[in-house]
C-alpha cells in the first residue's frame, strides 16, 4: 500500500523494536490485514509501543493510545513504522 | 413477514464498551434469548419499561468494530442492518461508547449514521473517565455527527432515568409513523419533514422542549444525511457501482446499498440472482473491495479524529497504569501460564467440592418427589411414565446445573475482569500449532461443564476452519455428565490405595480428564491437515483494561449459559428419557409376562426378600424389554470391548445423558433404581448377580468402558447443537463417527491388553 506520510526513511517493522520502544505507523505491507488493523484504531501516524512477546511465542503485546492489543507474528510484521 | 408494532431499538457498540451493563440496567429481568431469523447467532432482546406504561423493545447486537466484520458474531450486525426488511431491523440505534477510549469507536457510529438510522449515543464508564481527568465537549460531538450524546455511569447509574426519558421521546416520535405506514417501514425516514413529526409528538404539546430540540436536531440532520449529506463521501467507482445495481437493492441510503454490494457474497437476504449481478458489475468496474474498504475507513478517521481530539481532552498518562502492572505478572513468560494452570486447577477443584452439596440435594429432592408421586398415583403405566420417564429426565437435567453454574460463574468473572483475553493472547500460538485459535481455549474450558454452551461460545472465533475444529473436538473434554460414570467405574477399575501422597482413584480420575484433553488436541492437530483452510486467520485481539467485575453482568452471563444448557440440552434429554423409558418398560407382551413369573419363582426358591424380588423382576423385565432386545442385538459388536448386552443397554440409554448409565446399570443388575447414586457405587462394587453368581465388573471391562466414555459422543444434545452451529447434518455425523471409532478402537486395545 502507499499511504502519504511526511517521513520516508528509516522504515522498519514493529517487530524490529526492542521491548518498551515506540514507533509511528507509516504504512502497511498487507491490505487485508491493514483493513482490519484500521478498524481497531491502528491508523497511520499512531504511536505504538512494543511491550512483550507471548509465553509460547508467536503473539505480541502492543500498546497504542492507551489500548492493549495482541497481534500475531504475521499481523505485527505487516505494520511499517519509523522511529 | 412479521411486523412488530412496537419500536425496536438496537444496542450497538464495540466489544467491551459497557454495552451489556446498560442492556441489563435498562431491561432488568425482562429479557430473553432467541434467534435472528435465518442465522444461528443468539438474539438477545429485552423490554424497556418507560413512563405511562409504555415500552420499547431493546435488541442487543453482538459487539462489533466496523461494518466490515471479521467474525460470525460481527456479521450478524451487518446482516441485520443491511436488510431493511429484516424483522429485527431496528427503528433507531442506541450506540454505546466507552468514554475512556473514544478514538476508534466513532468509526462504527459514523457508518451506522450513514445507513440512515437515527442514533442516540451513550458514553459509558463516566466514573472512570472522571477519575482519569478526561474532559468532554459533548455539544461539539453532537454538532459533528448530528445525534444526541448522553453520559452513563455503570457504577452510579445516575443518568439511567435521563436515558429512559430520551427513549420515551424517541418512541413517541417514531411510533405514529411506524403504525401509519407499516409497509413503508423504513423508507418513511426519507420522506418525513421536521414539522410533520413535531405534530405527532405529545411530549411538549407542540411547544418546543429541550429534549425535543435535541431529538429534532438528530432527525433534521438525518434527513440531510440520508438524502444528500452522507458522513462518508462515496468514491466515483462506488457511486457508479451502486447506480448500476440500484434497481436490485432495497436500501434507505446509498451507503446502505454500498454495504450490501461490499458483502454481497455472504449476506443471507440477497438472492443468488442479485449476488451474481453484483459480482458481474464489480468485475466490470474493476472494483477492489479491500482497497475501497481501506479508503473509506481512512476517510472516516481523518474526518472525525480532529473533532474528537478537540472535544475530548485527555491528560497525558503518567508512568504505568494499573493494567500495565498487572499484565507484567499475569502475561509474564513463565508466571503467566503457570498462574493460568494453577487457577484452572483451583477452579475445577472448587467446582467439584462446592457443587457436590447442591447436587446431592437435588438428587435427594427428586428421589423424594418420585417416591411421593409413585405413592399417591395408582400404579400403572401413567405413574411409571411420570416417575421413570418424566421425573427421571427432569432430575437428570437438574442435577448438572450446580456444576455448570459454578464453572460459568468462574468463566464469567474471568471474562468480566478482562482476564480471558490475556489467556487467549498467551495461548494463541500454542493453540495455533494444533489448528485451533487462542479463543478456542474458552470453549474447551467451558466444555468441562457442558459441551452445549461450550460449542456455542465458539462463535467468537473468526476463522471458519478453527471454529469448526473447536466445535468438533470440544466433546472430548470431560463434561459434568461423565463424572458420575467415572466415579462409579473407577471404583471397580482402581483399588482404593495410595500412590505416594495421592489417592490412586483421584489420580485415575485426573488421568481420564487429561486423556480427554490430550485426545482433543491430537484430533485437532490431525484435522488441521485434513481440512482445507477457508481463508486467512487472524488474532488481532483487544485486551481491555482490568476492571472490577459487575455482579449483575456476571449473573446474566451465567443465566444465559445455564439457560442454553436447560433449553438446548434439557428438552432433548427429557424427550430421550421418555422414549428410553418406553423402550425399557415395554417389550413383547408374552416375554414380559414370562420374565416376571420367572423372577418371582427365583425369588421364592432363593428366599429373597420382597424388595430383592421386586428388583429382580425389574431386572428380568428390562432384559425382555425392547431395550433389552436392542442391547442383545448390539452385543456382537461390543463383545470385543468386553461389554455384554447389559452394558449395551446402558450405552444406548446414556445417549440421553451419559450419567443415565448409572441408573440403568442399577436397574439391570437389580440393585433397585431408587437407591442414591453414592450407595449404588458401594453396592455395585460388591454386587454379585443373584442368579449366576458372577462378579459384575472385571477390571478390564471397567477400564475399557471408562475409555469408551472418555471418547464416545454419547449425547444427542451435542449432536443437535453441532448441527445448529454448523448449519448442516454433515458435521454432527462426522463428529459422531470419528469419536465413535476412536472410542471403539481405544476400548478394544485397552480390553485386549488388560484381559
Amino acid at each position: 500500500m502507499l499511504i502519504k506520510s511526511k517521513s520516508s526513511s528509516g522504515f522498519m517493522s514493529i517487530l524490529d523494536l526492542q521491548k518498551g520502544e515506540s514507533g509511528k505507523i507509516v504504512d502497511y505491507l498487507d491490505m487485508e490485514i491493514a483493513s482490519r488493523l484500521l478498524t481497531l484504531g491502528l491508523v497511520p501516524n499512531t504511536q505504538i509501543k512494543y511491550i512483550r512477546k507471548s509465553p509460547f511465542g508467536g503473539a505480541h503485546y502492543i500498546k497504542f493510545n492507551g489500548h492493549s492489543i495482541a497481534l500475531r507474528e504475521e499481523e505485527a510484521s505487516s505494520i511499517v513504522i519509523t522511529k | 413477514m412479521k411486523q412488530s408494532n412496537e419500536i425496536i431499538a438496537g444496542l450497538i457498540g464495540n466489544p467491551n464498551c459497557g454495552k451489556t451493563s446498560l442492556f441489563n440496567s435498562l431491561t432488568g429481568l425482562n429479557q430473553h434469548v432467541g434467534n435472528f431469523p435465518g442465522i444461528t447467532v443468539d438474539k438477545k432482546t429485552g423490554i424497556v419499561k418507560l413512563p405511562n406504561s409504555t415500552f420499547i423493545e431493546l435488541l442487543d447486537f453482538p459487539g462489533c468494530y466496523s461494518l466490515y466484520p471479521s467474525s460470525s458474531d460481527e456479521k450478524v450486525v451487518v446482516d441485520v442492518l443491511s436488510n431493511i426488511d429484516n424483522e429485527a431491523y431496528p427503528d433507531f440505534i442506541i450506540y454505546i461508547v466507552d468514554a475512556t477510549d473514544m478514538d476508534r469507536q466513532f468509526l462504527l457510529a459514523s457508518q451506522i449514521r450513514d445507513l440512515g438510522l437515527p442514533i442516540l449515543m451513550v458514553l459509558t464508564m463516566k466514573d472512570l473517565a472522571d477519575e482519569r481527568g478526561l474532559k468532554f465537549d459533548l455539544p461539539m460531538i453532537e454538532k459533528e455527527f448530528g445525534f444526541p450524546v448522553l453520559f452513563y455511569s455503570n457504577k452510579t447509574k445516575e443518568n439511567l432515568s435521563e436515558i429512559k426519558d430520551h427513549l420515551f421521546s424517541y418512541r413517541k416520535l417514531l411510533l405514529p409513523e411506524k403504525l401509519s405506514s407499516p409497509l413503508e417501514k423504513k423508507r418513511r425516514w426519507l420522506n418525513r419533514s421536521i414539522s410533520n413529526s413535531h405534530d405527532n409528538c405529545n411530549c411538549c404539546q407542540g411547544e418546543s422542549c429541550e429534549l425535543h430540540n435535541t431529538y429534532m436536531k438528530s432527525i433534521g440532520s438525518l434527513i440531510e444525511v440520508s438524502t444528500t449529506n452522507s458522513y462518508y463521501k462515496l468514491s466515483q467507482t462506488e457511486s457508479k457501482l451502486i447506480e448500476s445495481c440500484g434497481d436490485l437493492l432495497k436500501s434507505n441510503t446509498p451507503y446502505q446499498a454500498l454495504i450490501q454490494v461490499q458483502h454481497s457474497s455472504w449476506l443471507n437476504h440477497l438472492s443468488t440472482e442479485v449476488k451474481n449481478k453484483i459480482e458481474e458489475e464489480k468485475k466490470k468496474l474493476n472494483f477492489n473491495s479491500i482497497s475501497a474498504q481501506i479508503e473509506e475507513t481512512l476517510f472516516r478517521y481523518q474526518k472525525f479524529t480532529p473533532v474528537i481530539k478537540k472535544a475530548v481532552k485527555v491528560p497525558r498518562p503518567v508512568g504505568l497504569t494499573v493494567t500495565d502492572k498487572i499484565d507484567q505478572v499475569i502475561t509474564h513468560k513463565i508466571m503467566g501460564p503457570f498462574l493460568f494452570f494453577a487457577l484452572m486447577f483451583l477452579v475445577f477443584q472448587g467446582i467439584f467440592s462446592w457443587a457436590k452439596y447442591p447436587m446431592d440435594l437435588i438428587e435427594y429432592a427428586f428421589n423424594a418427589l418420585s417416591n411421593w408421586t409413585a405413592s399417591v398415583l395408582p400404579a400403572g403405566w401413567f405413574s411409571d411414565l411420570l416417575v421413570e420417564g418424566v421425573l427421571a429426565g427432569v432430575g437428570g437435567v437438574m442435577v448438572f446445573i450446580p456444576q455448570i453454574f459454578f464453572l460459568f460463574l468462574m468463566i464469567g468473572i474471568m471474562e468480566e475482569i478482562g482476564y480471558m483475553s490475556r489467556v487467549v493472547y498467551m495461548f494463541d500460538q500454542l493453540m495455533q500449532r494444533f489448528g485451533l485459535n487462542g479463543r478456542s481455549l474458552v470453549s474447551l474450558i467451558s466444555g468441562g461443564a457442558c459441551a452445549i454452551p461450550a460449542i456455542m461460545s465458539a462463535r467468537t472465533i473468526g476463522d471458519k476452519k478453527e471454529r469448526l475444529i473447536t466445535i468438533l473436538v470440544t466433546p472430548l473434554i470431560s463434561c459434568s455428565a461423565r463424572i458420575p460414570v467415572y466415579t462409579i467405574l473407577i471404583g471397580f477399575a482402581v483399588p482404593d490405595m495410595n500412590v505416594g501422597p495421592f489417592n490412586a482413584r483421584g489420580l485415575a480420575f485426573m488421568g481420564l480428564y487429561l486423556l480427554g484433553i490430550a485426545m482433543a488436541m491430537f484430533s485437532a492437530f490431525v484435522m488441521k491437515y485434513l481440512f482445507k483452510s477457508s481463508g486467512r486467520s487472524f488474532l488481532m485481539l483487544s485486551m481491555p483494561e482490568y476492571k472490577q467485575p459487575i455482579f449483575k453482568n456476571v449473573a446474566y452471563f451465567v443465566k444465559e449459559k445455564v439457560g442454553a444448557f436447560i433449553l438446548e440440552a434439557g428438552k432433548i434429554i427429557l424427550m430421550i428419557s421418555i422414549v428410553l423409558w418406553g423402550l425399557a418398560s415395554y417389550g413383547p407382551v408374552e416375554k414380559m409376562k414370562l420374565a416376571e413369573l420367572e423372577a418371582k419363582h427365583i425369588g421364592l426358591e432363593n428366599n429373597l426378600s420382597i424388595e430383592q424380588t421386586n428388583n429382580l423382576i425389574a431386572s428380568k423385565k428390562i432384559e425382555s424389554s425392547y431395550a433389552g432386545h436392542l442391547g442383545k442385538w448390539i452385543e456382537p459388536a461390543i463383545k470385543p470391548l468386553g461389554f455384554d448386552w447389559k452394558i449395551g443397554i446402558a450405552l444406548i440409554t446414556s445417549f440421553a445423558a451419559r450419567e443415565v448409565f448409572v441408573g440403568t446399570m442399577a436397574t439391570i443388575y437389580s440393585i433397585g433404581s431408587e437407591t442414591q447414586a453414592s450407595s449404588i457405587k458401594d453396592r455395585m462394587a460388591t454386587e454379585i448377580n443373584y442368579v449366576t453368581g458372577e462378579k459384575v465388573y472385571s477390571q478390564a471391562t471397567s477400564w475399557s468402558l471408562l475409555i469408551f466414555y472418555v471418547f464416545a459422543l454419547q449425547c444427542i444434545s451435542t449432536l443437535a447443537i453441532t448441527k445448529k452451529e454448523t448449519g448442516s447434518w454433515k458435521w454432527p455425523i462426522i463428529q459422531f463417527f470419528y469419536l465413535g471409532i476412536l472410542a471403539y478402537l481405544s476400548s478394544f486395545t485397552v480390553y485386549s491388553l488388560l484381559s
